[in-house]
């Protein structure tokens, strides 16, 4: 692994990056590029709070993809997703300077973004009217499903079902409480520690994990309601 | 050893996030108890699937920044446009009064607040006077003053003796005639007056003297009456008082009599006791 990084070091030096290359933190959880940029962005993040508007962009750059997936699980709906993404952001912008300590910039950012995504969900139960995009693709044959396949190389039909997979795992999601949906989400998604997770939510770590335990059997009885078992996954597979 | 880890232990365990040690002893307990080790497993499953809901790709938007939010320029600080809007309101208001013409005064007990210009007086303003005209004007208007007073407190005096000497004068006339008439009244005439007086006084005498003497005599005969009442009342209560006391005596005298006879019934009886005994 230190032979990869030091492989890469222009490149990580191009993201200003100087102190992943001696640092001896695991990259167990590390898969490309950015991701190591990401777990290592101290100096990016010590020269955003100095005002730096490139160094900003840059974390912006690096940590959006996750903030988006972040919300995008939350909401399940994209135009949501993105207005929770960038207020994010902007509120990142204007706060990083007060922000203590660099090496809590993710579980800081993590509550910007849960903060911003429960506002967004505060203001949408309050509208009435329904967006276009609330009305999700159905299972019929008119359904838009049908034309997102992505690769057009693969197989259509593991795409659909891959699809098919995808929005009911997703509907499980949003269908557990605000509370639970967050620490699933962080937890599985986002692979925050328990420690941090608390700091996020600003709750202890038992908590955390009770919220997680009764997640995940909530999320199991979903999974045996819809019957999504070994076999049918394995046949999706 | 009766270890059994709790919910968040076993979710800790499920995410690796135990110490070592913790760790064995949660493996342990779960090769001990299959039914936990299943529900772990289910877990597992459920971790499983959720994995496969993949991160959607996304390109970040161009997010500008804006100027540094911590530095806002001056004008737009809020004391800077309190102050401003403060100033504005003053100039608008001192404009305005120009324009109205507003004037504003005080005086101890009077504040006046006028608008437009002021109007000049019709009079034309008298010069200010001297203090010594002042002063002679006081003098000659005192003077003046006093003379009127003077005649007119003479006229009056004139007036006053002129009635005065009228009404003595009436006044003597009078009192000669009333003397003229009183001594041209006849001796005779004084007589009868006088006899008149006399008879009158002497019936008005007579007529009380009756009138005592009738009441007098009333008077006696009632106290005679109430007397002889008196002496009959209390001739009543003597004989009354001489009644009790004679029946008193003679309850006495009955009952010393009978004491005399029990004494003398229980001197006979001793005596012929006493004979009996010594016979």
């Amino acid at each position: 692994m230190s032979l990869l990084i030091k492989l890469f070091s222009p490149i990580l030096h191009l993201y200003g990056v100087q102190r992943c290359i001696c640092s001896t933190k695991p990259f167990s959880v590390v898969k490309t590029i950015p991701d190591v940029v990401m777990m290592h962005s101290d100096v990016l993040i010590s020269q955003a709070r100095e005002g730096d508007r490139h160094a900003q962009g840059k974390l912006v750059q690096l940590w959006y993809k996750r903030i988006y997936n972040f919300s995008y699980k939350f909401f399940y709906d994209h135009d949501l997703a993105m207005e929770a993404a960038q207020k994010t952001f902007i509120s990142m912008h204007r706060n990083i300077a007060y922000l203590q300590d660099a090496a809590r910039f993710r579980s800081w950012l993590y509550a910007i973004a849960v903060n911003c995504c429960r506002e967004e969900l505060r203001k949408k139960k309050g509208e009435r009217s329904v967006s276009l995009s609330d009305l999700r693709p159905g299972e019929a044959e008119d359904s838009y499903t049908w034309e997102r396949s992505g690769d057009r190389g693969e197989n259509p039909e593991r795409v659909l079902r891959q699809t098919e997979l995808t929005d009911l795992l997703q509907a499980c999601l949003t269908e557990l409480s605000e509370e639970q949906r967050e620490v699933v989400i962080m937890k599985e998604y986002e692979g925050l520690k328990f420690r941090e997770i608390a700091e996020t939510l600003n709750i202890s770590e038992n908590t955390v994990k009770s919220r997680m335990y009764y997640g995940l059997e909530a999320l199991k009885r979903m999974f045996e309601r819809r019957k999504i078992t070994k076999e049918t996954i394995g046949y999706e597979l | 050893m009766n270890y059994k880890p709790d919910e968040a232990t076993l979710i800790a365990y499920l995410y690796g996030e135990l110490d070592s040690a913790e760790q064995l002893k949660v493996a342990e307990y779960l090769q001990k108890n299959p039914e936990e080790r299943k529900r772990l497993e289910e877990w597992s499953f459920t971790q499983s699937v959720m994995a496969r809901l993949h991160d959607k790709e996304v390109i970040a938007p161009p997010i500008i920044f804006g100027e540094d939010s911590n530095h806002v320029p001056l004008w737009k600080e809020n004391y800077f446009r309190m102050s401003l809007g403060i100033a504005a309101s003053l100039l608008f208001f001192l404009v305005a009064a120009r324009l109205l013409g507003l004037s504003a005064s005080y005086s101890p007990g009077e504040l006046k607040i006028g608008f437009g210009m002021k109007e000049k007086s019709a009079t034309q303003e008298v010069p200010m006077l001297t203090e010594q005209q002042v002063s002679k004007m006081i003098q000659s208007s005192v003077t003046s003053n006093n003379e009127a007073l003077q005649t007119s407190w003479q006229q009056d005096r004139k007036s006053l003796e002129q009635s005065i000497q009228k009404n003595l004068h009436s006044n003597s006339l009078k009192l000669d005639r009333l003397m003229q008439t009183t001594s041209a009244a006849s001796q005779e005439q004084v007589r009868t007056f006088v006899g008149q007086l006399q008879s009158d006084n002497l019936k008005l005498m007579k007529d009380y003297m009756q009138l005592s003497a009738k009441g007098q005599k009333e008077y006696v005969e009632s106290l005679l009456v109430d007397f002889s009442k008196y002496l009959d009342e209390q001739r009543k209560q003597d004989l009354q008082f001489l009644q009790a006391r004679v029946n008193k005596v003679e309850q006495n005298t009955d009952q010393f009599k009978q004491e005399t006879e029990q004494i003398l019934t229980s001197l006979i009886t001793n005596t012929s006791t006493n004979n009996q005994r010594r016979n």
